[in-house]
């Protein structure tokens, strides 16, 4: 090759890489072919699924229900172009979800937590893979929410993976949201009292190295911090002078295997509130295996100072993800993700076993083995749907009157008749 | 309804222009200005002289065209990859070295380089940028250069003793997709190197966490968390056999608390010849990476890969063949990016990719100083789940299992090189510059 020729070939080469080659343009996918029924996945399991509402083109993530209107985050990108920016808006009044709406939410990957003001005005919804922020809709209408709000900053940038609404200060109290950034394991509180104008009023970091949750009840705020374990912290309902914006540390708890994801302070119906129930995210193969147990830590009366934990609950195979409990009935229902759903009497003493029904289990995190009571063994479980009779990664569950959602990864929303554990 | 964001977001053309034509004139400018083999010389020499240095550029004008690369559609794009300058210095006879590589792919490779099947620091099926310090080591032998035994000692950021050569100093531009699974690179280690007669054993301490982006450095408070070691025997001339172990704690967090790596790695390499003239060139390695939580091991990500090249009358030609199993990832916007660092410890699946990838290069005389090296390089991909209900479906995110690549551009270089990369002190065997 003469040199003149290769000075030419280098030259346009040096050229062409000075420009933009990209090309672009996805199609959006569509269709909605289910790939289960209610009567495949009730091969297995005493609880029964009635109805399914079926999301095929997105993985569907977190849901919040009310009223008779769900909603339904999406998650990641389901091949190619099923982008998580979709809220799906499902009326639940029949036997199956009906999918009324899709809100696509700009600049967004992920839409991994949706919840429901307690007043039912508001809807927030957290957004990851984009900008990371919450979005706040007004449910005037609420089959076609209307986006009032849209807050994100520097300590939010990152991606906001839930966000809990709280009302703090009794029932006339201010409505907060409690954001979890998980990849820098921090907190950001945002004061929606005037829901057109967040203001952010408290950031910290709380996680190592992840924060994936928080829970608010009674003016205490605790926090998921992965392997940092649980840490509570005064709101205004702890006696140690702390608000929202300025909350104060009680405590911090831990549990065998770190990895808090997240967590529920139980109100029985006697008043007690002695467990914590703490939610492990172990690592997942997402639709193959999962791992993560349910750890029970006794607080007494909120004696944060002494809590520990006394039991434990784990599926061979399958890891727990978030709950829901219905307190009059002392049920708590977990997400198992490839697991289904399974649903543990919590009433009594769970801390209370004979030593056949302890196990040991080897803490890999902070060392050593304890020895605990093992609520399958027990008897504990008290029922299990989804479970066992089709591909199913169940990521949350909401119950309303004597109906459990379950919004499943892979197959979108599923209604189970858990009437027969109605206490 | 808002309109729904365009899933593809290139950066502006402008910016493109702005950033990467200055550096693609600097680099050829650079390269012009070194005169080029100056400073060769072999390790295990006598050294002749008391100091001793070299100083090289290069830069690779690339065109890749991958199809499918997304959904069915193939894209065709351009860069300037691998633009660097390495240098290389030896004092009191070989007594005390430095070397280093400055590496510009973080100015001229931001959204990545087209390369179906590799993964790492927050970049999917594009190679993600190195960082501007890729390496910048210095070396003290205190029994001197060339001596039966020859011992090393070595710190600063760069390459730890585990696996095989970076692939910037093997016969193709496109890495293979194991990269993170056959390298330990860009860390803040200090390496021990005993060498004596036909054996070599190196050790290290390092940092665990991989760098998040083109201007990260490593997290000094993390240095000896991780650590690594490798054996090689040399039984022939040109030929080396080794086998290496590391421990990685939480390579993708920089403040630790994920999953942890223990790699192994076993190789066999051959290489005859060098420099402009005729060479032949062998590698055969095997690695697996496994990785625990805590003591518990949850993932596995094994790879086998053999290449080979041979050079005659300047015209080179290269083969390789490479099965590697990959975790997938969620995924940003962008489709070929993923966060930084990860939310949590899950994977939505595992892809084993077999890529067939044939090369050929033809060599030209200098022109005022820079060498040229015009090349093409296709790939035949073949990418599959290990589990069926795995969320990532290879198919239904590129639209086919099967995909090409092709790609053509010019090395252009000038000065001395860094022949190996990854070895220093005693454990750089024969020559290291070409």
């Amino acid at each position: 090759m003469s040199r003149s020729l290769l000075t030419l070939s280098a030259s346009l080469l040096v050229a062409l890489a000075a420009c933009d080659g990209g090309s672009g343009g996805i199609v959006d996918p569509g269709g909605e072919d289910c790939p289960l029924n209610p009567s495949q996945v009730n091969v297995a399991g005493n609880l029964r699924a009635v109805g399914e509402g079926c999301v095929q083109d997105r993985y569907t993530s977190e849901l919040w229900v009310r009223g008779g209107w769900a909603y339904t985050g999406t998650w990641s990108r389901r091949g190619a172009t099923g982008l998580g920016d979709a809220l799906k808006v499902w009326d639940v009044t029949g036997s199956a979800p009906v999918l009324r709406d899709s809100v696509i939410v700009a600049d967004a990957g992920t839409l991994g937590d949706v919840q429901v003001s307690d007043d039912g005005r508001l809807l927030v919804v957290a957004t990851e893979g984009g900008r990371g922020s919450i979005v706040v809709y007004d449910l005037a209408n609420p089959r076609k929410p209307q986006e009032i709000a849209r807050h994100s900053s520097a300590n939010t940038q990152s991606g906001v993976h839930t966000a809990e609404l709280a009302r703090v200060g009794g029932a006339g109290g201010k409505l907060y949201a409690f954001l979890s950034i998980t990849s820098r394991g921090s907190v950001v509180t945002v004061d929606l009292s005037d829901p057109r104008n967040p203001r952010e009023v408290w950031t910290q970091q709380t996680g190592s190295p992840f924060t994936h949750d928080v829970f608010v009840r009674d003016g205490i705020l605790f926090t998921a911090g992965w392997n940092a374990g649980t840490t509570v912290w005064d709101i205004g309902g702890g006696g140690r002078g702390g608000t929202p914006a300025s909350p104060v540390r009680l405590a911090e708890i831990r549990t065998a295997n770190g990895k808090v994801h997240n967590l529920w302070w139980y109100h029985d119906p006697s008043g007690a509130r002695r467990y914590l129930f703490v939610g492990e995210e172990g690592p997942q193969q997402t639709g193959v295996v999962s791992s993560g147990d349910i750890h029970v830590v006794d607080v007494g009366s909120a004696n944060w100072a002494g809590a520990r934990e006394v039991a434990f609950y784990t599926v061979p195979n399958a890891g727990t993800h978030n709950f829901w409990v219905d307190e009059p009935s002392g049920i708590l229902y977990a997400a198992y993700y490839t697991g289904g759903v399974r649903a543990l009497d919590v009433r009594g003493d769970l801390g209370a076993c004979t030593e056949a029904q302890k196990t040991d289990l080897r803490d890999d995190v902070y060392g050593g083995t304890v020895r605990l009571c093992d609520l399958g063994k027990m008897g504990r479980e008290a029922g299990r749907a989804l479970a066992g009779g089709g591909a199913v990664s169940v990521w949350g569950v909401q119950m309303v009157g004597s109906t459990l959602y379950a919004s499943d990864m892979l197959n979108g929303l599923w209604k189970i008749d858990v009437s027969p554990l109605k206490r | 309804m808002p309109a729904k964001p365009s899933l593809h977001r290139a950066a502006p053309r402008a910016t493109i222009l702005r950033g990467v034509r200055p550096l693609a004139l600097c680099a050829l400018a650079l390269a012009r200005a070194l005169p080029a083999g100056a400073q060769e010389h072999r390790h295990g020499e006598p050294a002749a002289a008391a100091v001793r240095w070299s100083l090289g550029a290069q830069a690779i004008p690339l065109v890749t065209r991958a199809d499918p690369a997304l959904d069915g559609q193939a894209r065709t794009e351009t860069y300037l990859t691998q633009p660097g300058v390495m240098g290389h210095l030896s004092l009191w006879g070989g007594r005390a070295e430095a070397t280093a590589t400055l590496s510009l792919e973080g100015a001229t490779l931001r959204r990545g380089e087209l390369n179906a099947g590799i993964w790492g620091e927050g970049y999917v099926d594009r190679r993600h940028p190195h960082t501007y310090l890729h390496e910048a080591m210095a070396v003290v032998r205190p029994l001197g250069a060339g001596r039966a035994l020859d011992v090393s000692l070595a710190a600063g950021k760069g390459f730890a003793p585990f696996g095989t050569d970076d692939p910037m100093s093997r016969p193709f531009v496109k890495f293979p997709a194991n990269h993170h699974l056959s390298q330990v690179l860009e860390r803040a280690v200090a390496v021990a190197a005993v060498r004596g007669g036909p054996l070599l054993l190196e050790g290290a301490l390092f940092n665990g966490d991989e760098p998040q982006g083109p201007g990260d450095l490593p997290e000094w408070d993390r240095f000896g968390d991780s650590w690594s070691v490798r054996g090689t025997v040399f039984p022939a001339a040109g030929v080396e056999a080794s086998a290496s172990h590391a421990r990685l704690e939480s390579p993708e967090h920089p403040r630790g608390g994920v999953l942890d790596q223990r790699k192994w790695s076993a190789a066999l390499r051959w290489e005859r010849g060098g420099g402009t003239g005729a060479r032949d060139y062998a590698l055969v390695e095997w690695a697996r990476t496994d990785e625990y939580d805590g003591r518990r091991r949850v993932f596995r990500f094994p790879t086998l890969l053999a290449e080979g090249a041979a050079r005659r009358r300047g015209v080179e030609v290269a083969a390789r063949l490479e099965r590697t199993d990959r975790p997938e990832g969620e995924r940003l916007l962008d489709p070929f990016r993923a966060p930084v660092p990860h939310h949590d410890l899950a994977i939505l699946g595992i892809t084993r990719w077999t890529t067939l990838t044939l090369g050929a290069s033809v060599g030209a005389s200098p022109l005022a100083g820079v060498r040229l090296r015009p090349f093409a390089e296709a790939q035949m991909l073949h990418a599959t789940e290990k589990e069926s209900t795995s969320l990532f479906q290879p198919r239904a995110f590129y639209g086919s299992e099967r995909m090409w690549s092709l790609s053509a551009g010019v090395r252009v270089e000038a000065g001395s090189l860094h022949a190996r990369m990854g070895r220093y002190g005693a454990a750089l065997a024969e020559t290291h510059r070409h």
